[in-house]
């Protein structure tokens, strides 16, 4: 054995030798792009780029989902097709089977008729697929190009005062798309403490892709400012949850990649990964949604929830009674919910509550259960957060409300 | 306009004065899209341009991108020939690009269905067309001239 060792010297010699073969010196010259990857990082342009390349992913996901697919051919094809064709075969309207599947008889429209075969084929093929499917393919640019890691060295500072570091952000986005992915990717944060409060904000206040979809269809014009309660919930509870739970927030080192074009490829088959697995998980879940909302409310039981809420709903929320329905709904599918928002008579104020009561609901089943994969005492710990945030957060929001004369 | 040159020879160039006119345009434009938002005007329609100035979104977030576009372009104007200038030149000018893409994919998204009166699903060929004839926002006027810009780019990056 003695024999196949090598002294010091001899090694380095032989690292000189491989080093001579594989590297090549010159002198660095400084590209265009690493000049703009770097213009990307700094705040003074940086900001400014992100508010940029945040306009254009929402301006692209809302004329492709909304405009062009939902409203350019889904509403039509299941409005003027599918419901009529539905509602003339299907037998007896006035059958408890006729509820379960096809839902209102009068309904003029598949969002309004709630049923199983009528708002929960339209949500999930309609509007959800869409949505998923721009959302990710917009999501897998930003990360290809190298856009995502300078996004995070960006934001690192402004997460750091709510005990998160700038990787955060990853999550963050993703949960955009579907919280499912987005709570195990929490895992790429350094500690506990910043894995439990990620996964409780994400779960309150990052409404996914299925969700902004309705969001844009119900109510197009008050979209914004739903977000913006969502983001100042974010920052508000982040800051308290960093202060209130022990543990570190240590910095990290990210490799920030050179600007590249993306391999199409690669998109191709991440956009392909992502959206199927979302069907899987999504189209089971509305479908079965609606039907154990509609058994639910056959029997009786979200008739009797709604009565036992009414004081909490009127009077500390000041949104109608009818909302708990929805609520019910909203852990088996948010986008659902909020679908049956647009049945619902209420003022523009009260709608703004009402969804943003929905996001920082419950999370839907789904994330629920990858919640409970990471351990059963953070997801305990995240729903009392997340009663306290609702109460809280939902009664501020009717302040707010009042204040402003809208309420 | 070639960037070399004017590195070596000259602090304001061809292309700095190019990038001065379309920096301050731009400023213009974008500060116009926030004060018609804000309703100092009820909308503005000057012929090939309108500024209709009725959603947050596209005329408040929208025209800061077109404001803050042409800051950066105006701060790297002179010397611009210089890699970190020009480097501010093209950040600036895929601002303005990003939001005049959007506007073009936003009526693109709007003139492919028919319509929600119409029958039909697909629009004609004729109102797909209609679609995309004046007036136009502000950053796709400034298209052509943005353009320019990222051809320059695109070019100095692949000399290099």
């Amino acid at each position: 054995m003695a024999g196949n060792f090598i002294s010091e010297d001899e090694r380095w010699d032989l690292v000189d030798r491989v080093s001579g073969c594989i590297v090549t010196y010159g002198i660095y010259r400084q590209s265009l792009r690493d000049v703009i990857g770097e213009l990307t990082v700094v705040p003074l342009t940086g900001v400014p780029v992100a508010m940029a390349v945040l306009y254009a992913f929402w301006s692209i996901f809302g004329s492709f989902a909304g405009a062009l697919m939902t409203d350019g051919f889904m509403v039509k094809l299941f409005d003027n097709y599918w419901l009529p064709w539905l509602q003339s075969v299907w037998p007896d309207p006035d059958g408890w089977l006729y509820f379960l599947f096809v839902g209102d008889p009068t309904a003029d429209n598949c969002f309004e008729a709630f049923g199983m075969l009528t708002s929960g084929l339209f949500v999930s093929l309609g509007v959800v697929l869409w949505a998923v499917l721009i959302f990710y393919l917009m999501m897998t640019l930003l990360e290809d190009s190298g856009y995502l890691p300078r996004l995070a060295v960006l934001v690192d500072t402004l997460l750091h005062k709510i005990g998160l570091h700038g990787y955060a952000i990853v999550p963050a986005i993703l949960g955009l798309g579907c919280n499912v992915p987005a709570v195990t990717a929490t895992r790429i944060l350094e500690t506990r403490k910043q894995r439990f409060m990620m996964m409780t904000l994400l779960a309150i206040f990052i409404p996914c892709g299925a969700q902004l979809g309705v969001m844009l269809e119900v109510i197009p014009d008050s979209v914004g400012w739903v977000m913006l309660y969502l983001i100042a919930g974010f920052a508000i509870f982040g800051i308290v949850l960093d202060k209130i739970i022990p543990g570190k927030n240590p910095e990290i080192l990210i490799d920030v990649p050179a600007y590249h074009i993306p391999d199409w490829n690669n998109v191709g088959k991440k956009l392909w990964m992502r959206t199927r697995g979302f069907l899987k998980e999504a189209v089971p879940f509305v479908m079965l949604g609606v039907l154990l909302v509609n058994l639910l409310y056959l029997g009786g039981v979200i008739q009797a929830i709604s009565n036992f809420f009414e004081p909490l709903f009127v009077y500390w929320f000041g949104v109608p009674k009818e909302t708990a329905g929805p609520l019910v709904a909203a852990f088996l599918r948010k986008d659902l919910a909020i679908a049956q928002l647009s049945a619902i008579p209420m003022t523009a104020y009260q709608m703004i509550t009402s969804v943003v009561l929905i996001s920082i609901y419950f999370p839907c089943v789904a994330t629920f259960v990858v919640m409970l994969k990471e351990g059963w005492k953070q997801l305990l710990a995240s729903v009392a957060v997340l009663i306290c945030v609702v109460l809280v957060y939902g009664g501020l929001i009717h302040a707010i409300g009042i204040l402003l004369g809208v309420a | 306009m070639d960037i070399k040159k004017s590195s070596s020879n000259e602090k304001i160039g061809g292309l700095s004065i190019y990038v001065m006119v379309l920096g301050a345009v731009a400023v213009a434009f974008g500060c116009a899209d926030i004060l018609v938002w804000a309703g100092f005007s009820s909308g503005l329609n000057l012929g090939i341009i309108e500024i209709a100035g009725d959603d947050f979104f596209r005329w408040a977030w929208g025209g800061l991108v077109v404001l803050m576009g042409g800051l950066i372009m105006l701060s790297g104007a002179v010397d611009a020939g210089e890699i970190r200038q020009f480097a501010k030149v093209t950040l600036g000018a895929l601002m303005l690009l990003m939001i005049a893409g959007t506007d073009i994919f936003a009526r693109l998204c709007e003139n492919i269905p028919a319509g929600e009166e119409a029958p039909e699903f697909f629009n004609s060929l004729g109102g797909f067309i209609g679609g995309f004839a004046p007036p136009y926002s502000p950053a796709i006027l400034l298209l052509p001239f943005v353009l320019v810009i990222v051809y320059l780019a695109v070019k100095y990056d692949g000399e290099n």
